[in-house]
């Protein structure tokens, strides 16, 4: 046992002998206040990278008490003895975490630090924000502590490499220390900017799509989503779909993304145009097919599959091309081969081929 | 129309045999039906003998499909003939599955 290593003086024997009887408490507030703060950290929508909690051990606690034990009158003046760390992606985010943390919890205001005020102008370090908690319903106190993942990695290195104590760290290997916590400061603030920016961006070209401005909007997986929202493809399959009183059955259509990049479309403007210029010849190529049939399922994707099948014939595609489009739909296979020349076959006699 | 339901190396192999119509479809999916029950194996349907398949099979496999997925399961397609692979691609469902 620690106690045993290190010679505790009586008022540091009775502090550790007040911790021993309390640690059942200290392991139910624990587990209480992780899961009060986790619950609502997810109903808040928060993302963070981890979140831990501990009941901190005899023998740390006998090293705090052989090196400050005097300081402390009571166990209830040490508020460290629990511990949770929330780590989250962005710096913003420690704030958020803070805020809902102030409405979980009592805040001890006046032990509770913002270490990312500490510094001096030209200082850098340990950055993170340290609340000392409550729970709402009483008990004894405990630490919270909120960094950026970043400020967790530097943190625990710089702790694991400089609080040995074996060996006095040179200054100037205490200012690389320093220089890599500036750097890192500068990391953090460059993702959180570069968040803003996107969320921006993503903002405006969602507007565009709901405006009407395709044209102004690049063609990607996000804007592509939005602008199935708009439900383009819709009328188009419920015409196909009548040829046979179908039921149109919802699947996704992202997967024909690519397929509409290699067809060079770079706006979603290109993507409505493309739609209004093939969709005739593509309702006359899936009539042509499904009305010698009694089919009466399709995909939702089944107009997006016609119009890009159009596309390639219009644009000198012939089999090789459709053969292609099944590659990239389907998958590489021999099977597309057979395929595309069953489509020729149908194709061939449509008024666009001729 | 047969249907027979088989472990072969940790998969559940459903071998269909006979032509899939509308009028089969209602005893093909009570002999399929213990597919839908599957958990942590993937499911072959193979249709090396399968001749045709209507509307009524394809739902059939597409109900197959959307409860092995819901349980993170696969459903993979083997050996179909190119009469029920033209069924699969004219009515966009041939992304769906996973061809074997």
């Amino acid at each position: 046992m620690m106690s045993e290593m290190v010679k505790l003086d009586a008022h540091g024997e009775m502090l550790l002998q007040q911790y021993r009887e309390l640690r059942p408490t200290l392991q139910k507030l624990s587990d209480e206040a992780y899961d009060l703060l986790s619950r609502a950290l997810r109903e808040q929508g928060i993302y963070i990278t981890a979140m831990e909690h501990r009941v901190k051990t005899e023998k740390s606690l006998t090293g705090k008490l052989e090196l400050k034990g005097a300081k402390y009158k009571s166990i209830d003046d040490i508020t460290d003895l629990v511990g949770l760390r929330v780590i989250t992606f962005y710096t913003d985010e420690v704030d958020k975490v803070a805020a809902i943390a102030k409405r979980v919890f009592d805040i001890d205001w006046k032990e509770s630090v913002d270490k990312r005020k500490l510094h001096q102008l030209d200082s850098f370090g340990y950055n993170s924000l340290h609340f000392i908690c409550r729970l709402k319903t009483g008990g004894p106190r405990f630490e919270l502590q909120m960094r950026t993942a970043l400020q967790h990695v530097w943190s625990t290195i710089e702790h694991d490499t400089g609080y040995k104590g074996d060996v006095k760290i040179p200054r100037e290997y205490k200012r690389q220390f320093s220089r890599l916590a500036g750097m890192m400061e500068l990391i953090d603030d460059e993702f959180s900017r570069l968040r803003m920016v996107l969320t921006d961006y993503r903002r405006q070209m969602l507007a565009l799509v709901k405006n009407g401005k395709l044209t102004d909007v690049p063609l990607s997986a996000e804007t592509f989503r939005s602008y199935l929202e708009l439900h383009p493809f819709d009328r188009l399959n419920k015409r196909i779909a009548a040829v046979n009183q179908a039921e149109i059955w919802p699947v996704s259509v992202m997967s024909y993304l690519p397929v509409l990049e290699s067809f060079g479309l770079e706006t979603l403007g290109d993507v409505q145009q493309f739609i209004d210029e093939n969709c005739d010849e593509a309702y006359q190529l899936a009539l042509s097919q499904l009305a010698i049939t009694d089919l009466d399922i399709l995909s939702s994707n089944t107009a997006l599959q016609y119009l890009c099948i159009v596309y390639v014939l219009k644009h000198d595609g012939g089999r090789d091309g459709l053969k292609s489009l099944y590659d990239l739909i389907n998958g590489e296979s021999d099977a597309n081969g057979m395929l595309a020349d069953l489509m020729m076959e149908q194709a061939k006699t449509l008024p666009f081929m001729r | 129309m047969n249907v027979k339901i088989e472990e072969i190396d940790g998969n559940i192999v459903a071998i269909l045999e006979g032509s899939l119509d509308t009028a089969a479809a209602a005893e093909t999916e009570k002999a399929m039906n213990p597919l839908n029950d599957v958990e942590g194996k993937d499911i072959i349907i193979d249709c090396t003998d399968l001749a045709y398949i209507s509307s009524a099979g394809l739902r059939i496999f597409l109900g197959i499909l959307q409860s092995a997925q819901s349980k993170g399961g696969h459903v993979y397609i083997k050996g179909i003939n190119d009469t029920v692979r033209s069924v699969f691609t004219i009515t966009g469902f041939s992304n769906i599955f996973e061809f074997k």
